[in-house]
């Protein structure tokens, strides 16, 4: 009888069992993350119907079904019952002051999915749902059955639309023609600052400044008039383009063209339309800019943040690493010195990222940055150019985060390399560093992008030493536009894995920015493996080209 | 004992009064580590455009001795060296000798092929590019001239651009010789060229050989003695770092002077 027993546990069956159980679960928890947060995370842009829910306390509610759980209520006797509700979607914050709300399901007396109910995604406040009562251009008041006035509706959106952009080319004109102007303003009030105290020559350039700026003046205002003329005639015409629209409990609101994102009848969309739908906002997430601090909108800024940092990163840590591997491993004399010096190289990649973001802060911000700024851009302190958080200081700060990787995968790649052919190499005459560059280093590029692979999945998900050397929760301007040098790394930028903490624990309004957290976080899934793809790719080029030498 | 037996080797050779010298050692001794000398009071005399081939038991030094002609023990931590190489009477261990045109000079083939990961018309023209060569057409003039020598010209001129990778082994190695006779060496140093190899190869490469030593001093270490004798003009016998006996091999083969040389070519030990 023990004999068996024995024989199982020598022959290891439970260990090869445990191991088996130890990958399932591993496997499984990584699954059901991914699957919660892509139905979660796609779930969100499925245009869903709306529901009127007439209440036995005469209330009506219309909106979109979101939740429903039990909840144990006690009357104080120690019974409890569980009562069973519902969350509904109501939108119309500027109306109720929330957008969710909680329905008992014993208090409903009517649900039905009223045919002409509209979506509206608004500029602000969030979705709106109601009819439409009549729809006003310019002074003319339009009530009509549903249909006619759902496809006038439509136009006028496309006309308002057509005068936003007009709006927005006209102001970029606007901003042109007073470009010098502000120029010439800003140099006088930095000479004014200390007007008490300026040399001759400094009084002499305010005069000169001065009469430059009446000049400037001059010369522009007629055209400056006839700008804003065209500006109030354009924001006038886009003032009178509103729409009436009636809530479920009655209430009209007014709601200006201008403030309409897109609007759409849920209820009356077949599978396809929908599919439609659902495409177009999937686009609108990842191509366009957020709104309602982050909470709505598109998420395109910090798709590109994250995406040029990590480039940059990549740019900055390859080389360095390569280098300090190469140097490690051919030339720096094999010791207890190079010993100590791996040890160290290996340690740093334990380090908390938050130490390299304040070494980031201290040495490249503080440090480099004010440099910069003293010699370059001198004229513009005490306002920093490169003495602020930007999109150089983040990268080079993560590329010292993920040095540490590539230092170990290129020096793996390096021992890889037959010391047959760095001999061969040497025999023909070589010198060493030729030798290095034309034998060990294409040899050991395979290990040099499994290095930039490790860096980029460190680096892509890192939020911590971000925060502190340059990310923000909303950038103005985009690190590359179509303005001279197109790359401007001194600017701040946005960054999937920190729009993911500020839209989650930052924001105001946080049951409306849980999708919005769950589709972030699956775009940041994405991005990252689509970069480690790309490296994977190489790599696999690499290494048909360099199979090892086997016969 | 060692000392006794090596004593006054060269002189006994005849034949090599009429040979010019090129590569000399002087008292030569190596070590890997300080305790233990690889190669003991090592004197011999190599003559140009002739085989010379080394033998011996596993460990005896001959590959050791090879190494040092074209000084690719340094690569090795923490080996030492005293005595005199000369090669054409200047000593190879002086500091003001450059590496790179000794390799240059010295050209090396090893044991296992090692082709570089490269393209056939690369491996070859590899040396002459690191030594400074970049004009296409006397690469291309080097290229065909050395594969025409290492007699593989035939059998590639059509995938030249094709990864040396895909040749079969023998044609690896004689990629290898190929790829040293590009840099155009006086001396050809082979570290057991065809241990690797199955008989067909190994009958090309001895081939190849036949037709360099009518341009080229070729050094070559085997532990196949049918080997030597059917390739070498000259045999030296190494043991335990020394070396025992050094002739011309029909002499070396048919009449050795030293008992442990007779026990050793007629398989007694070894």
């Amino acid at each position: 009888m023990r004999q068996p027993i024995k024989n199982y546990f020598k022959k290891g069956d439970p260990y090869i069992l445990l191991t088996t159980l130890g990958l399932i679960l591993s496997l499984g928890m990584v699954a059901w993350l991914i699957l919660i947060i892509l139905v979660k995370g796609l779930g969100i842009f499925w245009p869903s119907d709306l529901v009127k829910l007439d209440l036995k306390n005469d209330k009506v509610y219309m909106g979109e079904l979101w939740n429903s759980t039990f909840e144990k209520t006690g009357d104080g006797s120690g019974k409890f019952k569980k009562v069973a509700k519902t969350q509904l979607k109501i939108g119309n914050r500027d109306v109720y002051g929330f957008d969710f709300t909680w329905v008992e399901d014993s208090l409903i007396r009517n649900k039905n999915y009223p045919e002409y109910a509209t979506v509206f995604e608004r500029v602000e406040y969030g979705n709106l749902y109601g009819f439409i009562k009549s729809v006003n251009i310019i002074d003319n008041k339009i009530e009509s059955d549903n249909d006619t006035i759902f496809y006038k509706c439509r136009n006028t959106l496309s006309y308002a639309n057509e005068l936003k952009d007009t709006s927005d080319y006209l102001n970029t004109e606007y901003n042109d023609l007073l470009a010098p102007l502000n120029d010439i303003q800003r140099k006088i009030s930095l000479l004014k600052m200390n007007e008490g105290y300026l040399s001759t020559k400094d009084k002499r350039k305010l005069e000169d400044l001065q009469y430059e700026e009446k000049k400037v003046k001059e010369e522009i205002e007629p055209k400056e008039i006839l700008l804003n003329e065209k500006l109030n005639k354009n924001r006038n015409k886009l003032a009178k383009l509103y729409l009436l629209v009636e809530t479920a409990d009655g209430q009209q609101i007014k709601l200006p063209f201008e403030n309409i994102v897109k609007f759409y009848q849920p209820n009356r969309m077949n599978v396809f339309e929908k599919g439609l739908q659902y495409i177009g906002s999937l686009w609108e997430f990842v191509s366009g800019d957020p709104r309602e601090s982050n909470t709505e909108g598109g998420v395109f800024p910090a798709i590109f943040g994250t995406v040029m940092m990590v480039i940059l990163m990549s740019i900055f840590v390859v080389p360095f690493g390569v280098l300090a591997a190469i140097y490690l491993n051919e030339y720096a004399k094999q010791g207890p010195l190079t010993r100590i010096i791996r040890l160290s190289v290996n340690n740093l990649a334990g380090v908390p990222s938050i130490v390299y973001g304040i070494f980031g802060l201290g040495f490249f911000i503080y440090v480099l940055g004010s440099s910069i700024d003293q010699f370059l851009f001198a004229d513009k302190l005490p306002e920093p150019t490169m003495g602020t958080g930007g999109i150089l200081w983040a990268s080079l700060t993560l590329a010292l985060l993920t040095l540490p990787v590539v230092v170990v995968a290129t020096e793996e790649g390096i021992l890889a390399v037959p010391r047959a052919n760095k001999e061969g190499a040497l025999a023909l005459g070589s010198t060493k560093w030729q030798m290095i560059r034309r034998i060990v280093l294409p040899n050991a590029m395979p290990g040099i992008l499994t290095g930039l692979i490790l860096a980029i999945s460190r680096g892509a998900g890192e939020v911590a030493p971000l925060m502190i050397t340059g990310v923000v929760k909303l950038a103005p301007n985009l690190p590359f536009d179509t303005s001279f040098p197109f790359f401007h790394f001194d600017r701040k930028f946005m960054h999937l894995g920190f729009h993911i903490y500020d839209v989650g624990f930052q924001s105001p309004n946080v049951e409306a920015a849980i999708p919005m957290v769950y589709s972030t976080a699956l775009l940041l899934i994405v991005v990252v493996v689509l970069l480690n793809l790309l490296a994977i790719y190489l790599r696999t080029r690499l290494k048909n080209k360099y199979k090892s030498a086997s016969f | 004992m060692a000392v006794n037996l090596s004593g006054a080797v060269t002189n006994k050779i005849n034949h090599l009064q009429n040979e010019k010298i090129v590569i000399e050692t002087k008292n030569l001794n190596f070590y890997y580590t300080p305790e233990k000398a690889a190669l003991k009071n090592i004197n011999i005399q190599i003559p140009e455009k002739k085989v010379t081939a080394f033998i011996g038991p596993s460990g005896c030094g001959k590959s050791t001795l090879l190494r040092t002609f074209n000084r690719m023990n340094d690569l090795i931590l923490g080996t030492s060296l005293n005595g005199e190489v000369l090669i054409d009477g200047n000593n190879i261990f002086h500091p003001e000798v450059h590496l790179e045109d000794l390799r240059k000079k010295v050209g090396m083939v090893f044991q296992k092929s090692n082709p570089f990961p490269m393209s056939i018309k690369e491996n070859v023209i590899f040396g002459p590019q690191v030594n400074g060569e970049s004009k296409q057409s006397v690469l291309d003039g080097i290229l065909e001239s050395a594969l025409v020598q290492a007699d593989l010209w035939r059998e590639v001129k059509d995938r030249l651009n094709e990864s040396a990778l895909d040749l079969s082994g023998g044609q690896q190695q004689r990629l290898c010789i190929a790829r040293a006779l590009a840099n155009k060496p006086d001396i050809i140093l082979m570290d057991e060229p065809a241990s690797a190899l199955d008989p067909i190869s190994t009958g090309k490469i001895e081939e190849t050989i036949e037709e360099l030593r009518n341009n080229y001093t070729v050094v070559i270490v085997t532990h196949n003695m049918q080997q030597a004798a059917r390739v070498s003009d000259y045999t030296a016998f190494m043991m335990m770092g020394e070396l025992i006996e050094f002739n011309d091999t029909n002499t070396l083969f048919t009449t050795p002077n030293k008992p442990l040389t007779e026990e050793y070519i007629t398989g007694r030990f070894g």
